[in-house]
């Protein structure tokens, strides 16, 4: 009994458990990828949010110091 | 006869209105939200105490989008073997910021010279349901954390779920009772050290006062009282017990808000003495100075800083 129960888990033919393994694969892989996404794109994304905004702010206003 | 009494008794009643009247429980307020259960307390005893020198400068481009940048020198606690030595490394950094504030969004997203993001965003989806987002991201793989929370405000009630990065969960609800009573409760599991809580506050306020509660299975305790002795002055004590670990705090605080200035301070049972001044020079510049005494550790903070626009 036990040596089937093996043989059952460790094929590849089980549907269902190799379904849920594509699913957490895909899952993680996206959310490595919309983590590393939003590390480098949020600021950005404020900032073209902003510029679009009105009044529009000129290009000259974001890089001064002033 | 009658006219005589009119004008004292509506007098009297226009005083006495709130206890008085009948408590019409079809209609309470909506409450605080949970997380804010002691946000008045935490105003005076939980300052932003800092060490160092600080320096902000805020610049807005309009109305709605500005951008910041800080400078930060000072000593920065390391976590050392033993709990009676604090192990300090000077560190400076220099962090740049971008705010976007609308009506139905807000957006901040700070980063700093070592990769570091710090980005919170905050959107209306409908007129009730608010969905706020807060992540610290890194470079270091498995040190980000990110945390989601839709809240619900409903007309007496609010509601909260939240989610986090590591099969973080969380649900909090809270509910007012009559005028001046809330309670509310939170549940929450958490996937990487394996363990579930749950805890239950209670908030209770007046015009001049504010108390509330709050235990947690963590085996926190905690119960603060605020009194507002008037216009400028306020005076908070807060008591914090931990039931497996038994631990003690107890303290106790001011916020002094004056015409220029605003002063916040507290003493501790530990020990320690701390108070943060921030004063408004003159339109846009703020000065700011820390200082914290921790007279058990001998462990002494001093801060001073600036706050441009």
């Amino acid at each position: 009994m036990d040596s089937l129960k093996g043989k059952g888990k460790g094929s590849k033919g089980a549907s269902s458990s190799s379904k849920l393994d594509l699913i957490e694969e895909w899952s993680n892989w996206s959310l490595k990828k919309a983590k590393v996404a939003t590390h480098y794109g949020f600021i950005p994304l404020i900032i073209v949010i902003g510029m679009n905004s009105d009044p529009k702010p000129h290009l000259f206003q974001l890089l001064s110091p002033v | 006869m009658a006219d005589l009494f009119p004008p004292l008794a509506t007098a009297q009643v226009d005083a006495k209105t709130k206890v008085d009247e009948k408590v019409d429980y079809s209609n309470l307020p909506c409450p605080v939200p949970y997380d804010e259960v002691h946000r008045e307390a935490y105003m005076s005893l939980k300052a932003e105490n800092f060490e160092g020198f600080r320096f902000d400068f805020s610049k807005g481009l309009n109305q709605k989008f500005s951008l910041s940048h800080s400078v930060m020198m000072g000593p920065t606690e390391v976590p050392s073997q033993s709990p009676d030595t604090t192990i300090k490394i000077p560190v400076a950094h220099y962090e740049f910021g971008a705010n976007y504030f609308d009506p139905k969004l807000m957006l901040v997203g700070r980063v700093m010279t070592d990769g570091r993001l710090n980005a919170r965003l905050k959107a209306d989806l409908s007129d009730k349901l608010i969905l706020k987002a807060n992540a610290q991201l890194t470079g270091e793989p498995h040190m980000s954390h990110s945390v989601f929370n839709f809240d619900y405000m409903g007309k007496d009630y609010r509601a909260q779920l939240q989610l986090g990065n590591n099969a973080l969960v969380g649900a909090t609800y809270i509910q007012s009772v009559t005028p001046r009573l809330s309670l509310g409760g939170e549940v929450f599991w958490a996937g990487v050290p394996r363990k579930s809580g749950l805890g239950y506050a209670a908030r209770y306020e007046t015009d001049q006062m504010v108390a509330s509660a709050q235990v947690a299975s963590t085996g926190n305790v905690v119960m603060n009282y605020v009194q507002k002795i008037s216009e400028k002055v306020s005076l908070a004590t807060d008591f914090v017990y931990n039931y497996f670990s038994r631990d003690v705090v107890a303290s106790v605080g001011y916020d002094y808000i004056l015409r220029q200035s605003r002063i916040r301070g507290k003493v501790d049972s530990n020990g320690v003495t701390s108070a943060l001044l921030e004063e408004r020079l003159s339109m846009g510049l703020n000065f700011l100075l820390s200082a914290e005494i921790d007279h058990k550790k001998k462990d002494y903070k001093f801060g001073f800083g600036l706050t441009v626009g």
